[in-house]
């Protein structure tokens, strides 16, 4: 049934239909947000970069908050959604999705605010983005964008199935700036015990493609 | 190309945001040549991502978005951004300039020659330390005290557990003894963070990695 429909569908409008088809592809291998950053940096939509706030600026805030930044959480969100505008046209959607992407500006941001309150009057030689900034114009990383979003798809679904305990630690390393060491302090267990835990979640993620040091 | 990765569990770390500066240059100059580790942290930095949107959300005041807006009309438009990102130096260059040989060097013993730049990362405990092995010298049999981070920035050296290369990484505790032979051709140069300070015992000063303790 399903066959003999698509097959008078090919047979009457092929060309249109394959256009559809390989446009259809193409976009929707961007999400929502992707599509709507890649806005931003393209013609500096501000309705793009409203609706990108109202999705991330809830999550940046309790981001901030759990990350010891309870009393600039509100100034996190800021500095983050500002450096999201200035840094909108160097977003390659085929790099990373839009949430990661913002993710890693929510931590490079963290990380420079927290720097600046602890600083002394020494300055630093080298800033934060020296250190968390990978530089963007890697033109032939071998990692295409099917690739990425496979690998993201796999991690969303993975994630779910994931017994607690490895989601736990997980989550204290990512969501309250703690180390293995600290995991390992605070739920009273060996630190040989939560690296076993990431281990095996990092296994089922697959994100662990080769290590030296297991 | 790079042969010694850092485990998954220090990119993690470092996705996370959590190292601290010295082992975070570590990283980094380590992601700047290999790939394979980047695209590693690329899918740590999505579960990141993913971890962030799974939390509670908090609600945002309504007037943030109009604060937003008056500082993004205020500041530099994103071109003027993009151009500045171009003109960046490298970490390594802006840290120690470009010619590593002309460094103050303190010749500590035959091949072997330090130099200590903790105070370049101001409010951080751990001792970073760059070390300089004659190119075909030995540096004499030794262990380690806690637990040392190393990255190879020129040149290489082997020891009984391979060749460590140009970008390779390398951490090495207690139990690790070696005597590091530093390959024929260029100076191999390291640069090291010991993540205990180092307690010094006994009448001599404890020579520093990662070739001597
Ligand atoms: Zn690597």
């Amino acid at each position: 049934m399903m066959q003999t429909n698509s097959m008078q569908a090919t047979a009457k409008e092929r060309p249109v239909s394959t256009l559809e088809h390989t446009s259809a592809r193409s976009e929707g291998r961007k999400d929502q947000w992707s599509q709507m950053l890649v806005k931003v940096g393209k013609s500096q939509d501000r309705q793009a970069y409203h609706a990108l706030f109202q999705h991330f600026a809830p999550q940046l805030k309790y981001y901030a908050m759990a990350n010891g930044l309870a009393s600039h959480a509100e100034e996190l969100v800021q500095e983050v959604f500002v450096s999201i505008w200035r840094r909108s046209c160097l977003y390659d959607w085929r790099k990373a999705a839009a949430s990661t992407w913002i993710f890693t500006i929510a931590r490079n941001q963290r990380i420079d605010m927290l720097r600046k309150m602890q600083r002394t009057s020494a300055e630093m030689p080298i800033e934060t983005e020296d250190l968390w900034q990978i530089p963007g114009d890697n033109e032939n990383e071998p990692v295409t964008s099917l690739h990425r979003l496979m690998s993201e798809r796999r991690i969303r679904e993975s994630l779910k199935h994931l017994p607690e305990e490895q989601t736990t630690v997980i989550a204290k390393v990512y969501m309250e700036n703690k180390s293995h060491q600290m995991v390992a302090n605070e739920l009273n267990i060996p630190l040989g015990t939560v690296k076993s835990r990431v281990r095996l979640a990092l296994n089922k993620l697959k994100v662990i493609l080769q290590d030296q040091n297991p | 190309m790079t042969q010694h990765h850092p485990d998954s569990f220090s990119l993690m770390e470092y996705s996370a945001g959590n190292l601290t500066e010295p082992h975070a240059l570590c990283i980094r100059l380590h992601l700047d040549q290999c790939s394979h580790c980047r695209s590693r942290v690329d899918m740590l930095d999505s579960l990141g991502a993913i971890m962030m949107e799974q939390q509670p959300q908090v609600s945002v005041a309504d007037t943030t978005f109009d604060s937003i807006l008056a500082r993004i009309d205020e500041g530099p438009g994103p071109d003027q951004v993009e151009a500045q990102q171009r003109r960046s130096v490298g970490p390594l260059q802006k840290l120690l300039g470009n010619d590593l040989d002309s460094l103050p060097w303190k010749r500590q013993l035959g091949d072997v020659s330090v130099l200590d730049i903790s105070d370049r990362f101001p409010g951080q405990t751990e001792q970073v330390v760059l070390q300089k092995l004659t190119a075909g010298g030995k540096a004499p049999t030794h262990t380690h005290r806690g637990e040392e981070t190393t990255i190879v920035l020129q040149g290489a050296f082997a020891d009984n557990k391979g060749i460590f290369n140009q970008w390779d990484f390398v951490v090495l505790n207690q139990q690790d003894e070696h005597k590091p032979i530093a390959l024929e051709g260029d100076d191999c140069i390291t640069l090291s963070v010991l993540s205990a300070p180092v307690k010094l015992t006994g009448t001599f000063t404890r020579l520093l990695n990662p070739f001597i303790r």
